[in-house]
C-alpha cells in the first residue's frame, strides 16, 4: 500500500507516453531507413523481435549511466566508483581512470561481511591454499569436499531443519528447484512480486500458475479455494500438490512476509510453504536466523525454505533446507546438484565463518554487535528518512528502504547527484518495478556508522529538496544531539 | 489537488505490458491526454472545434487499434514469447472479460464518436469516418472477439 500524490501520479504517466511515443516515432522512420537500405539477409529469422528490445534501445539507454556503475574495491561502507563519459548520450560509456571514494548505500552487504574480517578471512586463504579455488566437478562427481558436509551440516543447523542441500548460485537455488518438485497436474501459487527466479523456475516446472496479492493472506485464501474448488484445468480432478511460494524481505519492497498469516492459511487447506530468505537470511532475527525467528514461527511449520549466501554473508550460492527425505530427494534429482559446477570451497569457508561469527562461536560477541547495529542503522535510517517527507516503503527492522521517485526523470536526477556528493545509490524502475512506482532502494549495512548514516540523510535530504521528492509534508524542525554535536537534517 | 493522496495497491498481474493500467490515475491520464490533444489540434490547425474532435477521433482510432488490437507480444525479452500471440487488449486482466478496465476501454470512443458527431452537427463525411472508426473499435472489444482472427488476418506472427 504506497500513498501517490494524484497530480505525480498523473505526470508519471504523461511522461511515460511521451518517452513511449517518442520511442515508437523513432523506430517508425528506422524502420523505413532499413527497409530502403534492404540490407537483410534472405532466408535469416532476425535474433529478436524489434518489440522486444524496444525498451532498453529507447528508454534504458538514455539513462543507463546509472545503472551498473563499476566499482573498484570491496562493497565495504565506503567504496571506490569508477567514472564514467560519453560522447554519444549515453549509447557507449567510457571509463577513466578516475574513481570517486563514494557511501555505499547500495550493496546487500546487510552483516559486512563483503570486505575482509578478521575471522573470516584467515581461514578462507587457508582454504585457498588446502583444498583449491574451485572443485571443477559437480557435486556427484568430484565436487564433494569435507567442507561441502560440514557446510550442509551448518546451514541446516542455522535454519533450524533436519538437512539441507547447497549450489554454487543463488538465482539457481531456485529455478532449478520448482522443476523438480513441481510438475503437470500441480498447483503453484506464488506472491505478485516474487524474484524472477521464482518466477521462471514456476515456469519452468509445468505446474498451473496463480498469483495471489502482494502480502495479502485473506486473497491467498480466496484463491486457495477457488482453485481447490475448481480443481485443474478441464478435467477438474483435484490437484497432485499444491505450494505456496513466498519471500521473507521482498527485495523492491523491503515489507516483510506476513508469514504467521500465511502459514495459518496452508496448513488450514494442506498446501506446502515454500519460504524464500533471500535477503532476509542472517538480516533480520535476533541470532540472524530470519523471518521465522523475527515473526515467532517454528521453522517445523515452513515446509521447504531457501535462502541465498550473497547477501549477508559476504559469499557466493544459496541452500534448500528442509526434511531429510526431501533433501535426499533433490540430490538425486536436482540439474544444480547433478550437472552444476559445486560451490567453490573458500566461498563456503566463507559461509561457514561468518554463520560460525552470527552464531558466536568464534569467541566474541561481534556477530551478536553486527545484528544489533543492522537493527538499529535500519530503524534509525528509515524513521529519519520518514521525518524528512519521504515515501519509503518496507517494514522495520529490514535494512531495505526504497525511496519513492515516481516520475521517470526524477530517476537519473536522483542518481546523478547523490553521485555528485559521493553518495552511491541504487535506482529501479519499470520493469524491474511497476511503471508508477520508480524507486530508490537504500540497503543499510552494519559496517555503517552512525557518522557515515548521517551524512547520507544530509546529501539525500538535500538533493531531496532539489529533485522534488518530498511528496509528504516533513516533520517540525528540531535539533538532534548526537555525541555532543549539534546535527541539523532540514 | 496537488495534496491529494491515493493508493496503489500491487496488482496480482504479472504481465508488465498491462500491469500499468490498474494503478490509480491512469484513466485520468487517458482522458487528459484526448482532450489536450484537441487543444493541440486547434491550436495548430486552426480549424473548427467540429473538425478538431473528429481529427482527434480519427487519430484515437488509429493509435489505440494499432497498439491495442493489433500489436502482439509484449516489450520484454524476459517473458519468452509467451505473449508473443496475443494483443494487447487480450493480454489486459490476465485475459479477464467485462472488467472496469475494459468497460472504460469501450466507453471513452464512444463518447468520442458522440463528441464528434454533435459538434459536426451529424454531417457527412465526418460522420462517416467516425460512424466506422467506433464500429471497427467497439465490435473489436466484444467479449466474443476474444482470441478471433478473422478470415486469418493478423494471425500467428
Amino acid at each position: 500500500m504506497i500513498a501517490i500524490p494524484y497530480l505525480t501520479a498523473l505526470t508519471t504517466y504523461f511522461s511515460y507516453g511521451l518517452l513511449f511515443a517518442f520511442g515508437q516515432f523513432r523506430d517508425f522512420f528506422r524502420k523505413i531507413f532499413d527497409w530502403c537500405s534492404a540490407n537483410t539477409l534472405q532466408g535469416y529469422a532476425p535474433i529478436c523481435l524489434g518489440l522486444e528490445d524496444f525498451y532498453i534501445r529507447r528508454l534504458y539507454l538514455r539513462i543507463q549511466d546509472c545503472f551498473g556503475r563499476p566499482i573498484a574495491s570491496a562493497p565495504d561502507a565506503w567504496f571506490d566508483v569508477v567514472e564514467r563519459y560519453s560522447n554519444d548520450n549515453n549509447k557507449t560509456l567510457k571509463r577513466t581512470d578516475k574513481i570517486s571514494r563514494c557511501l555505499n548505500l547500495g550493496s546487500y552487504n546487510y552483516l559486512g561481511f563483503a570486505a575482509a574480517d578478521e575471522y573470516c578471512t584467515p581461514r578462507v586463504v587457508d582454504t585457498l591454499k588446502k583444498y583449491s579455488p574451485s572443485t571443477c566437478s559437480t557435486r556427484v562427481d568430484g565436487g564433494t569436499t569435507a567442507l561441502h558436509l560440514e557446510l550442509e551440516e551448518c546451514v541446516a543447523k542455522f535454519v533450524g531443519k533436519p538437512a539441507a542441500i547447497v549450489f554454487g548460485m543463488g538465482y539457481v537455488t531456485n529455478s532449478a528447484i520448482l522443476p523438480v518438485l513441481m510438475g503437470k497436474g500441480n498447483l503453484i501459487i506464488s506472491d505478485s512480486l516474487n524474484h524472477n527466479s521464482i518466477v521462471n523456475g514456476a515456469r519452468g516446472s509445468g505446474a498451473t500458475i496463480r498469483v495471489f496479492q502482494h502480502n495479502e493472506p485473506s486473497h491467498l485464501e480466496e484463491v486457495l479455494r477457488e482453485q481447490i474448488a475448481e480443481g485443474q484445468p478441464r478435467t477438474h480432478r483435484p490437484w497432485k500438490k499444491i505450494m505456496v511460494i513466498v519471500e521473507g524481505i521482498y527485495s523492491m519492497e523491503g515489507e516483510l512476509c506476513k508469514l504467521p498469516e500465511v502459514i495459518a492459511v496452508c496448513k488450514k487447506y494442506k498446501a506446502y510453504t515454500y519460504l524464500d530468505e533471500a535477503h532476509s537470511i542472517g538480516a533480520v532475527g535476533k541470532t540472524g536466523r530470519g523471518v521465522c525467528e523475527l515473526l515467532g514461527v517454528d521453522t517445523a511449520d515452513v515446509d521447504i525454505m531457501m535462502g541465498t549466501f550473497t547477501k549477508s554473508f559476504g559469499s557466493c550460492g544459496g541452500y534448500i533446507a528442509g526434511s531429510k527425505d526431501l533433501i535426499q530427494h533433490l540430490k538425486y534429482t536436482c540439474p544444480a546438484h547433478l550437472y552444476a559446477t559445486s560451490i567453490s570451497p573458500p566461498a563456503a569457508q566463507q559461509i561457514i565463518s561468518s554463520i560460525r561469527v552470527i552464531l558466536g562461536e568464534d569467541g566474541s560477541n561481534r556477530g551478536a554487535q553486527k545484528l544489533a547495529q543492522i537493527r538499529e542503522n535500519s530503524n534509525f535510517f528509515r524513521s529519519e528518512l520518514q521525518k524528512m517527507g519521504f515515501e519509503v516503503l518496507g517494514d522495520n527492522d529490514s535494512p531495505v528502504m526504497p525511496i519513492m521517485l515516481y516520475n521517470p526523470a526524477k530517476i537519473p536526477a536522483f542518481s546523478r547527484e547523490c553521485l555528485k556528493q559521493n553518495v552511491a545509490i541504487v535506482t529501479v524502475a519499470f520493469p524491474a518495478t511497476p511503471l508508477l512506482l520508480a524507486r530508490a532502494r537504500i540497503c543499510i549495512s552494519a559496517a555503517h556508522s552512525r557518522e557515515d548514516l548521517i551524512k547520507a540523510l544530509q546529501v539525500i535530504s538535500r538533493v531531496g529538496d532539489l529533485v522534488g521528492i518530498k511528496y509528504f509534508p516533513a516533520e517540525p524542525t528540531k535539533q538532534q544531539q548526537e555525541g555532543g554535536k549539534t546535527v541539523k537534517f532540514d | 489537488m496537488a495534496n491529494l493522496y491515493v493508493k496503489a495497491v500491487p496488482p496480482a498481474d504479472l504481465n508488465r505490458n498491462t500491469e500499468w493500467f490498474t494503478y490509480p490515475g491512469v484513466w485520468t491520464t487517458y482522458i487528459l491526454i484526448l482532450f489536450f490533444s484537441w487543444i493541440l489540434v486547434l491550436s495548430v490547425f486552426g480549424c473548427s472545434p467540429g473538425i478538431a474532435w473528429t481529427i482527434v477521433n480519427l487519430a484515437h482510432f488509429a493509435v489505440t487499434y494499432h497498439f491495442f488490437h493489433w500489436k502482439k507480444g509484449t516489450p520484454f525479452a524476459e517473458d519468452q514469447g509467451i505473449y508473443n500471440r496475443l494483443t494487447w487488449w487480450e493480454q489486459v486482466d490476465n485475459g479477464k472479460q467485462l472488467t472496469r478496465n475494459r468497460k472504460f476501454l469501450t466507453v471513452v470512443p464512444l463518447v468520442l464518436y458522440l463528441i464528434a458527431s454533435h459538434t459536426t452537427d451529424y454531417q457527412n463525411p465526418m460522420f462517416l469516418f467516425n460512424t466506422v472508426a467506433v464500429i471497427v473499435l467497439v465490435v473489436a472489444k466484444f467479449p466474443h472477439m476474444h482470441k478471433v482472427r478473422i478470415f486469418g488476418i493478423n494471425a500467428d506472427k
